[in-house]
Order: structure tokens, then sequence, then C-alpha cells
């Protein structure tokens, strides 16, 4: 450096600066240091090499050295959650040399309960088969300490209480039921009709649940004691069941649930109002029938709503997280859109057609958002009036549906006692049984007949396509529904009227309601059987084998989620009301829910075409669980009206003789010790009733203060992260800028080398 | 790889081959018995979730380069949509709502740390991403 002078040593002493910034650049990156000459190369690749993209790379990495540090993969395996065990693994992956060189103390302590735990974390971790066995036998041959007296035992319980909960699971995996036929149903329409399907099936153990309750505790004793007492069976049985002898009237029985079917289990009426007395090795046991009659009821009707709730909060959860990034609405499409259960290439087709239409669908409704905004002020006007006129009309609809409930079921029972006056014609036989089903068949036609003019109404409203699924529902659910208040009402001022007209009635009003509701519940089911089996099925010959038109206009048909759970919730709704009454109609809606799965099945996989809108599975389950609840509502109305207020009939049934049915709950309280009654009486008090209020009251308020403050927090925190992210890539910006000036430094020095080198050659020479 | 991919639920998988060379010890797609326990382990019911978004990031990042670039997220919902051709506007605006959906740090693609946001966030992707046996 002779010849420069002064006028080279500027740039020397800012580019030795910056030597020194490289070599500290690559001081703190060894491990990159042959990435490094590619990322000189191009700088923009920079940020693959920031800690928050290589968690992964890092993960990896330390999985192929493992062996030097495992320390660091304890670590990692203790901490459970991912986003907890970031931290520590991005420190690990900087300090990787640092840690191996370090004699590791804390690897000799481990024991067998923490090998134990470190085994089972691996099987969570994302890594092949073989690496995993390798593992495993890496922390097997490590030298471990033992554990001594209780913490041995501790240890050894919850290893063998963990096998034996893998055991059970597995075993009922195997027995899992209709697992062939929900494997079909989801390779040809996906999961969301599938969660349908699991629908029914878990309110057919619902209902295998209610039975067996009801079973155990009401039929069981009864059939016990009937047993041992025959005498009374004769008594009772002569009282008020007439005798039939011929088949016809026999089936006609059957199905109307009259005659001798009133005498038997099905019916409340059947059963006595007496406490049993078994004899059992000459001790005599008292069982109080007519109280466990109304537990076992309130208990069943108590556990499907803990079941519903519990069932229904999990997906509630889960809608809320993901109503919260209402804006990860494409990333749900493309990156859980497929459905990995789809396995023939028909419905792949047609998956991909939906897929792509959601795509453009939801393009689309972004546009209309946009076009909504612009919606002038006449225009808002006109569709404002028009959304009130439809309402108003569906309001029309509904009331008129319930007047003609009201007026054909009073047409139908007054026939009824028309016909059965003058017994001697024959032909009023049949008669006599329509105008017998003429309500339930009315209230069935107008359940499928209805929901067509409500779908065609709501085309004017205009409203967005996942909203009008939502309300044609809850106006069909309230259609259903109101037909049923209407049944109440009707049978309620027949139970309650006092003229002649209506005497036969009220002799034993429950087993007459009971076989209202069986008959419902009977016509419903053959409906259901024969919509699809005659009425659906033909249309889908037809448009499967001409092909024109019309032909596929009438015949075409997809698999209309929200109506297929309508019919089964209704039906489910008829056996909580129908418990009280008919408390074996549980069973019969077992083998009501067990045929409509195959139903259902035929009618989806023959029936319907595959497509049509995509359904969610967490949508559709709280949907499902939203209507039943709805629907469990209404039926327990009717139910906690006629326990507490009605008078129980006379004649017949566990509840003779007493004001109302409530009363023997009552009577059960006013044995119970006085320090237990002074509590509960205390508990209905103003003096605590206003202090609990109030407590709540705070305990809400608190929470939703808590609610609100997490979600500023995340607010913020989102912001943070966004801020952070500029200031990488501003960081980012800088250092390539850096990189870049550095390397073209280091060009001028070689170049200045060079030249240098040059003149002293020439000055050698 | 193509003995593997006749199984009926890979056979129309759009990223059928994807899979199969995510989960191939030979990096080629082809499976050895354990490889296919593998994926069969990962795509099964009780598998964590973090460990299926692992393996779903895999499989949708193309390029393996550890980030889902737009040239990754193109090729991705070209293969959802198959025939049903979205115009290149379309496709470009999907991108783009998705990037503005997922990407927080605004470099323009998705690293995994923001893939697993988005998969935690979404209830149906563990429904989805997986197979009855």
């Amino acid at each position: 450096m002779s010849g420069g002078g002064g006028a080279k040593k500027k740039p020397t002493k800012t580019q030795g600066w910056e030597e020194a910034g490289s070599e500290f650049y690559q001081e703190s990156y060894p491990a990159a240091d042959g990435e490094l000459d590619v990322f000189q190369k191009d700088p923009q690749h920079l940020a693959t090499l920031l800690p928050s993209k290589q968690t992964r790379a890092a993960t990896i990495r330390m999985r192929t050295s493992r062996g030097t540090n495992d320390r660091t993969m304890r670590r990692q395996a203790t901490l459970r959650s991912r986003r907890e065990s970031t931290a520590p693994r991005r420190a690990s992956a900087t300090n990787d040399v640092q840690v191996s060189m370090l004699p590791d103390f804390s690897e000799n302590i481990s024991n067998e309960q923490t090998m134990w735990e470190d085994i089972n974390q691996i099987k969570s971790m994302p890594i092949p088969m073989a690496q995993k066995r390798e593992l495993k036998s890496k922390i097997l041959n490590q030298p471990n300490w033992r554990l001594q007296g209780y913490e041995q035992f501790k240890w050894k319980r919850r290893k063998l209480w963990k096998k034996f909960r893998d055991r059970i699971s597995e075993a009922y995996d195997n027995l899992e039921l209709w697992k062939g036929d929900l494997k079909k149903i989801e390779g040809y329409f996906g999961t969301g009709v599938v969660s349908y399907f699991l629908f029914i099936k878990w309110l057919f153990f619902l209902n295998i649940f209610i039975f067996g309750i009801i079973f155990t505790f009401i039929t069981l004793p009864y059939i016990l004691w009937e047993i041992s007492n025959p005498s009374f069976y004769i008594n009772n049985s002569s009282q008020t069941c007439s005798e039939t002898e011929s088949i016809p009237t026999t089936i006609m029985d059957i199905v109307q649930g009259t005659g001798f079917m009133e005498c038997t289990y099905l019916f409340y009426g059947f059963y006595p109002s007496e406490v049993f007395t078994y004899q059992i090795n000459s001790t005599n046991f008292d069982y109080n029938f007519p109280l466990s009659y109304i537990l076992v009821i309130l208990i069943c009707l108590i556990v499907s709503l803990i079941t519903m709730v519990r069932a229904g909060a999990k997906d509630f959860k889960e809608r809320l997280i993901e109503g919260e990034g209402q804006f990860y609405l494409y990333c749900n499409v493309i990156f859980g859109g497929w459905d990995f259960c789809i396995h023939n290439t028909k419905s792949a087709l047609i998956k991909h057609q939906a897929i792509c239409q959601e795509i453009r669908a939801s393009l689309q409704s972004e546009r209309i958002e946009d076009e909504k905004k612009n919606r002038t002020t006449s225009e808002k006007y006109k569709l404002f009036c028009i959304r009130f006129l439809v309402n108003t009309v569906v309001l029309g609809i509904l009331i008129l549906c319930g007047c003609s409930i009201y007026f054909i079921f009073n047409k139908s029972t007054d026939k009824i006692s028309e016909l059965s006056r003058n017994e001697t014609l024959t032909s009023s036989e049949i008669e006599k049984l329509f105008y017998e089903f003429l309500p339930s068949i009315s209230i069935v036609g107008m359940n499928i007949l209805i929901p067509f003019i409500f779908k065609y109404l709501i085309v004017f409203e205009h409203y967005s396509p996942l909203f009008v699924v939502k309300l044609t529902l809850i106006r069909t659910v309230f259609l259903r529904m109101a037909s049923l208040i209407v049944l109440y009402a009707t049978l309620y001022s027949k139970i309650t009227c006092n003229s002649d007209s209506c005497k036969s009635f009220t002799i034993c009003w429950e087993t007459h309601v009971g076989q209202q509701i069986y008959k419902l519940y009977l016509t419903n089911f053959a409906t259901s059987i024969v919509l699809t089996f005659f009425v659906n099925f033909p249309r889908s010959l037809l448009a499967r084998h001409f092909n024109n038109k019309f032909c596929t206009l009438i015949g075409e048909q997809s698999f209309d989620l929200p109506k297929h759970v309508l019919d089964v919730v209704y039906s489910q709704t008829l056996c909580w009301i129908g418990c009280f009454y008919t408390p074996l109609l549980s069973l019969i809606s077992v083998v009501h829910l067990c045929a409509v799965f195959y139903i259902k099945k035929f009618s989806c996989l023959v029936n319907s075409k595959p497509g049509g809108p995509i359904y969610r599975v967490s949508r559709s389950n709280s949907m499902f669980m939203l209507v039943l609840l709805v629907s469990f509502v209404f039926a327990i109305l009717p139910i906690t009206f006629s326990i507490s207020l009605l008078i129980p009939s006379t004649t017949c049934g566990p509840f003779q003789n007493i004001p109302y049915v409530w009363y023997t709950i009552e009577k059960l309280f006013a044995d119970t010790p006085y320090w237990f009654q002074s509590c509960v009486s205390f508990l209905s008090t103003a003096g605590f009733a206003v202090p609990a209020i109030i407590f709540l009251l705070l305990l809400s308020y608190y929470y939703t203060t808590i609610n609100a403050a997490n979600r500023h927090m995340v607010k913020v925190l989102k912001n943070q992260l966004v801020l952070e992210g500029h200031d990488k890539q501003f960081l980012l910006e800088r250092l390539s800028m850096f990189i870049k000036q550095q390397q073209e430094n280091q060009k001028r020095i070689r170049r200045i080398e060079m030249a240098q080198e040059a003149d002293r050659n020439r000055s050698g020479t | 790889m193509n003995k593997i991919l006749q199984y009926p639920e890979l056979s129309v998988n759009p990223f059928g081959d994807r899979i199969c060379k995510v989960f191939s010890s030979s990096q080629d797609g082809d499976c050895t018995f354990e490889d296919f326990l593998d994926m069969m382990s990962v795509l099964s019911e009780a598998a964590p979730k973090l460990v299926k978004a692992e393996h779903a990031f895999r499989i949708f990042d193309f390029d393996g380069d550890d980030m889902l670039g737009v040239s990754d997220l193109k090729k991705v919902i070209e293969r959802l949509v198959d025939k049903n051709h979205l115009t290149d506007a379309e496709i470009q605006d999907v991108i783009e709502n998705i990037l503005e959906e997922a990407d927080l740090d605004d470099d323009g693609a998705l690293s995994f740390a923001e893939f697993e946001h988005i998969i935690d966030r979404s209830s149906d992707f563990e429904s989805a991403f997986r197979m009855r046996l």
C-alpha cells in the first residue's frame, strides 16, 4: 500500500468496520457458514434465515443431531404446547454447539417415569416411524433411576390406567356401529353429511340410555312385582281393558294404541299407584313406584339436557374460535377444503366443482357486499317492505296451520265418538281409523308441504345464501313446533272440559295423550318410509334413466341436510314429550332411529345425487344441537305443565287420588328431616335469592369484562405482530442493502488490490 | 408410487403424489410399508393437530423452501379446482385474499407459524385431513 496515499485511506476505514460487522454476523451463525455464500449472491433469501422461519428447519436439524443434545429434546418434550416450545427450541438451535459441549448432568437424573413420558411424547412428533423407533431405543438404553416407594406405585398406577384406557378405546373402535356405512357415505358426500349420520347415531345411543333407565326402574320392578302378586294383575286388567279376539281389530289396536295395547307396559294407564313390596329371604323391600316413576322421567330429561349441552358446547366453542377469525374464509376453503375421505372419482369430480363454486361464490359475495353498501334508499325501502310482507305471510300461514289443526282435531274426535256410538256398522271401522289418524296425517302433511311454500317465498327477500338456509330452518322449526303446541292446546281443552260430550276423554286422559303421541310418531315414521321409497326413489329413477329436461327437473334431488335434520329432531321431540305418557316410547324410538339410519342412508346414496351445497362439519354440528335444544324446550314445557298443574286421572296410572303429580315429590320432601326442609325453604326466600341473583349478575359482568379485555388484547397483539413484521422487513432490507454494499466494497478492494499488484509488478519490473 | 396411488382415497386426491413424496423415506414418492404406516397414522383420527398441520404444510409446500409462497398457493388452488378453470385474475384474487388473511408479517408468503395459526382457527381441517380405514 505504498502508492495509494491518503485518497484511498478513507474507504478502508468504513470498510474495516464493515468487515468487523460481517465477521460478527458470520460468527453468530456458525452453522450457516456455507449457506451465507448463497445469500450473498441473493440477499433476498436472507429471510429464510430468520428464527421464525427457522423453527421447522431447526427442529429437523435438531432431530438429526439428536445424539448430542438430548437435553433440549427432553425440554421440548416436556413442554406440551407448541407455542411454548418454540421458544426453547429456537434457543436450542443457536446454542446447539454450547449445549453439546457441556457435560449434561440432568440427563442422568431421569427416572422411569420421565422416561415413560418421553416415550409417550415421541408418538406426537411429526417424524417418520424409523426415527421414532430409534429415539425410543435410545431413551430405553439410557441409564435411569428406579422410582422408590409411593412414587413407584403412583407411576405404575398411571401407566396401568393409560394402558387400560387405550385398550378400552381400541375395543370401542372395533365395535363401532355402522362404521362401514359411514365410510361409504363419507366417500360420496363428504364429512358434512356424515356428521348428520353421526348425529343420528348419537341420538340412538341417547335413546338406548333413556330406555335402559326407564326399563330398569319402571317396567322391570312392575313385572317382578306382578309375578309375585298375580291376584292384582287379574283385578287390574279387568278394570280398564277390553278384550279383543279378531285379528283385524288386533292390528287396528296395535296401530292406534287402543284396546289391548292400552293394557301393555307401553302406556301410562297400565302402571299401578301402589308401593311395591318384594319378599326376598323373608325381608321386605319397599319400592315407592309413583315416586320412582316421576324421578326416572326427570332424570331422563335432565340427562338428555346435559348431554346435549355438553355436545353442543364443544362445537359452539369451536365455532366461536372460528368466528373470531371470520377473515380466514379463503384459507379454510383452500387448506381445509379437500376432504381426504373421498374415494371415488365421481364425487371427487363433484368436489372439485364444489370447491371451485365456493371460491367463486365467496369472491362474488364480496362484490355483493360492495353493492349492498351502494344501495339507494328507495331500493332499501322496497326490500324492507317485501321482507315485512313475506314475514307477515309466513306468520299468517303458521296461524292458519294452527287453526286448521285445531279444527281437524275437534272434528275427528266428534266423528269418532259419533261412530263409536252406533257400533252396528262394520264399514265404520275403516272410517274410524281414518278419523283416528286424521290429525296426525294432517300435521305430518303440513310439515311436508308448507316448507315448499317457505322456500318459494324466501327467494323474494334477497338474503345471503347462508342466511337463507338458517331462516328457512328457523321457520320450519316454528311450523313443526306450532303444530305440536296446537295439539297440546286442543288436548288440554279436551282434558279440562266437563261437559258430557267429552266425558269419555277424561277417564284416563294420560293414556289418551300417549296414544295421540304414539299415533303421531307412527305416522311420522310411516311417511318417512313412504316418501323415501315410494316417492323419492321413483323420482331418482326417472331422473337417472330419462335424459330429458322435464324428468331431471322433477327427478333430481340433492341431500337437503336441514330438512333431514328436522325429521330426526321432530321424532326426538315426540319421544321426549311421550316419555311421561308412554314410557316405552323410547324403545320404539330406538328401533325407529336404527331404521332411520338406513332409510336416510338409502335416500342419501340412492335417491340424491352428490353435490349441492358444501356443509361444514362444525357449522352443521352446532346447528343440529341448537335445533335439538329449541325442540327440547318445546317438549319440556307441556310436561312440566302437566306434572305441576293438571289433575291426574283418578282411575288409572301411578298418580291416582292426588291433586297433581308433583305432589309426590312434595310428600317426599315433607318426610325429610327438619333441618333439610328449613335449608331448602331458606333457599327460596328473598333473603337468599336477591344476594344470589346479584352475585350471579356480578359474576357474569366480570366474565364479560374479561372477555372484552381479552378481545382487546388479541387485537393489540395482532397489531404488534404486524408491526414486528414490518420492523423485520425493514431490518432485512437494510441488511441486504448492507451486504450488497459490502460485496461492492469487496469487489472494489479486490480491484484496488489487483491494481496495486499490477502497480507493484510494474514498479518491480 | 403408482401402486400406492391406486389406493382409492389417494387416487382421487389432488395431492396424492405430494402425499406420497412427503411420506416416502427415499424422497422419490415410493413408499415402504413403514412409510405407509406413517401416512396412515398421521391421517388417522387420533393424530394430534400439530402433526397433521406439519404434514399438511409439507404437502402444500411444493418447492420445499419451508414457505408457502405465491407459486405454491397457485399450484394448490389449481389442483383443487382441477378442470373447472378459474381465470388467472380470479386465482390472483384468491391468493391476495389468502395472504391478506393470514400473512401476518407481510412478506408475501406463509411461514409454518402462520400456517399453524390458520389451522388452529379452522375447525374443519382436522375432520377433513384424515382417512377412515
